[in-house]
């Protein structure tokens, strides 16, 4: 039997060697790099430039949105594709199981995830150092945290988000075995969950505190104690994770049991 | 055949019943496959060949019954018992965006012990040595057919199963396919389990076949003895002018179109020639209608639809 490194590692070679990845990755150094030029350039004078860390920290709003759509392709295609391709059938006349050949898939997943959100910070903030004013950031430390300390939290937790779209759209495209699918419905829940929340207000629906959505934005606790419906962040960290182990399990057993006839 | 029959099975399919919904799609099929054999697996489309074989490698669920691969249950023991099998189920798909070898290379990562050297031996094998460093996505029906060969023997797998793998192949390959079966077979001992609704194809390859229909296991025989059975009782056709007289003058038969048609062993035809010739009769022609394999098998499954 091989080594279970050697799965990743085959996984790895089915995500680089498709142009698609490298045209997604090229996109996201791209918008990371462009928008402290931007910014920059449509500034009115130079004395109302932002500071690296907020320049920084404008790039990451816009340019994440990207990365969770891009990590939501790469998660959905994991399954889905071989199934389309038909390639399935072979992967899985291994002697391998079922199991270890979906967490080397997650895994592989997952890597691309960080590779892809590496590229958008060095990209982003080495634009932002070399586009935007000298004299540092006026961002206000209502917070109490430092700038740079700000915009890695920031991060953190918009990270802890695609996480979870991504892993919901692994889940999908293990049930499913369509990444078209996935896709759709991982970017329907990227676009629709504020508009959830605020349907669904937990302040108003004691329920609502228990739905995903409501705690998919860790960043309220960035500035707050309190979180949508007045929890903590112990508590939404609780739903995520409840959540989390939920689509894992259901990816799982879905692909453990199923009849492969591709 | 005594020493095949000594050693133990290599893949064993007690009472495997395949059940989707309401619809039963194998049913009760029980089957040994001998060590060091070529087995076909023969029936008409829809009989459930693909079915079964997709359980033998554990793509699907087995509803009732069990099937043992070297000893182990494909149900309880799942990676060391496909360790010893290599497969092909239906077409052979490939990552088109990789190339030949690179595919190649996926598989050899997920066993121990497939060296470069192996990777290169089984391509030779195959005859793709030009074409292997290309892109998948250009190669034709019949080159993927070869490198799901390749990829199906790269762990020198004790059992071979091969769902119709002459499927897309010219009759030069389908040649070669049958001649390194041959040699896989009698060199290193592969036992090769190879499905196909061809029967003649099998009649080539094969030195036992299972006939499937309908799910149901309908017979199984060795092919060799099918051959000696066929020239002992002959159907003969006598091509002559005069079926009638011809029929007066030997006292049996049947007048068909173009003659006279009875059974005959090898021995009889001289003297039932002289006879006729004697007789006035003009021979112009005398031919055995050998009921072939392919008849047997018509006969047996034939008549009734897919289904
Ligand atoms: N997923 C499924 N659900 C219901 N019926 C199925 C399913 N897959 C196959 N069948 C049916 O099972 C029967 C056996 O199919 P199978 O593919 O095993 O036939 P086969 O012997 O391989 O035929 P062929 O020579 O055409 O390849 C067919 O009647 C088919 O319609
Ligand atoms: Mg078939």
């Amino acid at each position: 039997m091989g080594k279970f490194s050697g799965l990743i590692h085959n996984e790895n070679i089915k995500i680089y060697s498709r142009a698609r990845t490298w045209v997604m990755l090229l996109i996201l150094a791209v918008m990371s790099a462009l928008m402290p030029v931007l910014f920059y350039f449509s500034a009115s004078d130079k004395s109302h430039l932002m500071g690296l860390w907020e320049t920084f920290q404008m790039t990451v709003s816009v340019a994440f949105f990207l990365n969770t759509i891009f990590t939501v392709v790469v998660a959905s295609d994991s399954i889905a594709g071989e199934f389309s391709w038909g390639t399935i059938k072979l992967l899985l006349i291994r002697p391998w199981s079922r199991s270890k050949i979906l967490l080397s898939k997650y895994i592989s997943m997952v890597l691309f995830s960080l590779l892809s959100t590496v590229v958008l910070i060095a990209f982003g903030l080495g634009s932002a150092y070399l586009f935007s004013s000298q004299t540092g950031d006026v961002m206000t430390s209502l917070t109490g945290w430092s700038p740079s300390a700000y915009s890695f939290m920031d991060l953190l937790f918009r990270y802890v988000e695609l996480f979870l779209t991504a892993t919901l759209a692994f889940m999908v495209s293990s049930v499913f075995r369509a990444s078209g699918l996935a896709i759709g419905l991982s970017l329907f829940i990227i676009f629709a969950k504020n508009l959830i929340v605020i349907i669904f207000n937990p302040d108003r629906y004691e329920w609502a505190k228990y739905l995903l959505f409501t705690h998919m934005d860790l960043r309220v606790y960035l500035s707050s104690d309190t979180g949508p419906g007045g929890v903590t962040l112990g508590f939404s960290i609780a739903v995520l994770a409840a959540y989390y182990l939920l689509f894992l399990l259901i990816s799982w057993i879905v692909f453990r049991k199923r009849d492969v006839a591709a | 055949m005594l020493t095949t029959e000594l050693a133990e099975p290599v893949a064993r399919l007690q009472g495997v019943t395949k059940k989707i919904g309401s619809k039963t799609l194998v049913s009760d099929l029980t089957l040994d496959i001998p060590a060091g054999q070529i087995f076909g697996f023969l029936g008409p489309n829809g009989a459930g060949k693909t079915t079964t074989i997709r359980m033998m490698v554990g793509l699907i669920s087995i509803s009732r019954g069990d099937i043992l691969i070297c000893g182990r249950s494909i149900k309880d023991h799942f990676e060391e018992a496909v360790s010893h099998v290599g497969a092909i189920v239906e077409n052979p798909e490939m990552y088109k965006f990789l190339t030949g070898y690179q595919n190649l290379r996926q598989y050899a990562r997920m066993v121990s012990g497939v060296t470069k050297q192996r990777i290169d031996e089984v391509i030779k094998l195959v005859g793709l040595d030009n074409r292997i460093h290309d892109k998948v996505k250009t190669y034709s029906l019949g080159m993927r057919q070869r490198l799901g060969v390749a990829q199906a023997l790269l762990h020198r797998p004790k059992l071979l199963i091969l769902d119709e793998p002459t499927n897309g192949l010219d009759p030069q390959g389908i040649r070669e396919l049958r001649d390194y079966l041959r040699r896989l077979c009698q060199q290193e001992g592969t036992t090769v389990f190879v499905s196909s609704h061809l029967l003649s194809e099998m009649e080539l390859m094969c030195d036992s076949v299972a006939i499937i229909q309908n799910g149901r296991l309908v017979d199984v025989r060795q092919l060799k003895n099918i051959g000696d059975t066929v020239v002992a009782a002959a159907e003969t056709l006598f091509e002559v002018d005069q079926a009638e007289t011809a029929m007066a003058l030997i006292g049996r038969g049947i007048v068909k179109e173009g003659g006279l048609v009875l059974e005959v062993t090898r021995e009889e035809i001289p003297a039932l020639n002289e006879l006729l010739v004697n007789g006035g009769v003009k021979v112009y022609g005398i031919r055995a209608l050998s009921r072939s394999l392919e008849d047997q098998f018509l006969e047996m499954t034939g008549g009734e639809g897919i289904g």
